[in-house]
């Protein structure tokens, strides 16, 4: 993470989001590995293939059906997440909190260092609206901590987007709760997202899960069956077969010898 | 379900000698929303660390087989007290509310009665 930037109070904004945000910009910041959703500037959504959307998150709270008429009645118009609240579907609170979850989790991944080049498409909105805008700085500094505290807890991110493995341990330390359900889906396929998604929780929040197993020995990731390298043999092997004698049987010799 | 920042806001106003308070997502350790709070208390910082507090609770109650949820959890320094009040509601749970306090004007069990009453108010 380059730190060269724009002063002290905000080493982890990158310039080009320092200057949307400056510029009070509204569109798509579209990355490889997600969007941010900016509104006059400051962030309202953000979307990720590897974060699980709201609803999944809210799927307890809110069937299909639910989302399926709120996009149909107020999609068009931008403001799903006002309907959702006004029609009672949700609570203000309760959706406001989800969303915040939401849209931490799925920038982390969109803000990832190396998530390929960045392009921004001016006036793209997200259908949700706005629901609680975030400013950019507070976004990016969000992501940062939370990249140095998964650092902290385990150094090595191929945990992160690979498939994970449960370990068989003689003593196995006590794991909580929520750590249990993480393990109970180890199951070599799944990588630490797919968990998230089974499970109807943040990505985020599982690779914190995931890291810390990993640090206690609880899971890994399963090791590529490679198998001893394959023995180069000298090409004329191949002309030995059908009648070996002295000649041949002393070249073998001194070939071997020289090894 | 009461708007965060409004819960937040009538925390500040409604517990006596409240410096600071702040909804933490129990497993990120962010602060969902703050109010109050000083140059000598950022609570963004104590959100964070205080996600270590509980964190630390959690491990030791699994360690021991206790199969109990945690309601609260309370930190008594010389002028202040800290109290951490787990979420479990709809909506809420995975969250806390971390809330400091000046120890010569609050009252412990007023404060504690009444942050129960705004909780409901976040988790219904």
């Amino acid at each position: 993470m380059s730190t060269a930037t724009l002063g002290d109070a905000s080493p982890s904004l990158s310039p080009m989001l320092a200057r949307l945000a400056e510029e009070r910009a509204t569109g798509a910041l579209l990355r490889d590995h997600g969007t941010l959703y900016l509104l006059d500037g400051q962030v309202v959504h953000a979307e990720s293939p590897a974060a699980p959307g709201l609803d999944v998150l809210l799927a307890d709270r809110l069937p299909r059906e639910g989302w399926q008429e709120a996009f149909d009645r107020a999609g068009p118009y931008g403001r799903v997440g006002r309907f959702l609240v006004d029609s009672g579907r949700l609570a203000d609170g309760e959706l406001e909190l989800a969303h915040l979850g939401a849209l931490f989790d799925a920038a982390y991944f969109a803000l990832a260092p190396g998530s390929g080049p960045t392009r921004f498409r001016h006036g793209v909105a997200h259908w949700l609206g706005p629901v609680r805008p975030v400013s950019a700085r507070l976004v990016a500094r969000e992501c940062l901590r939370r990249r140095e505290l998964l650092d902290t807890l385990w150094p090595y991110p191929d945990t992160d987007s690979s498939p994970v493995v449960r370990e068989d341990l003689d003593a196995p330390a006590p794991v909580t709760r929520r750590q249990r359900d993480v393990l109970d889906l180890a199951d070599g396929t799944r990588t630490p997202p797919d968990i998230a998604r089974a499970l109807g929780r943040p990505a985020f929040h599982t690779l914190i899960d995931v890291r810390r197993l990993a640090a206690a020995g609880a899971v890994t990731t399963p090791r590529e069956e490679t198998g001893p390298a394959p023995v180069a043999v000298p090409r004329w092997v191949a002309d030995v077969s059908q009648d070996p004698d002295i000649a041949l049987l002393r070249r073998l010799r001194n070939a071997l010898e020289a090894l | 379900m009461a708007n965060t920042e409004a819960a937040l806001k009538e925390i500040m106003t409604s517990i006596e000698g409240t410096i600071g308070v702040a909804l933490v997502d129990y497993t990120s350790g962010m602060a969902l929303g703050t109010a109050g709070g000083s140059k000598e208390l950022d609570l963004t910082v104590a959100a964070a660390g205080n996600t270590d507090v509980v964190r630390a609770k959690v491990r030791t109650m699994e360690h021991l087989g206790l199969n109990e949820d945690i309601e609260d959890i309370l930190i008594t320094l010389g002028t202040q007290y800290h109290m951490i009040r787990l979420l479990r509601g709809r909506g809420t749970n995975g969250l806390f509310l971390y809330v400091a306090l000046d120890k010569g004007r609050a009252n412990l069990a007023m404060a504690r009665h009444q942050l129960r009453k705004i909780e409901n108010e976040l988790e219904v």
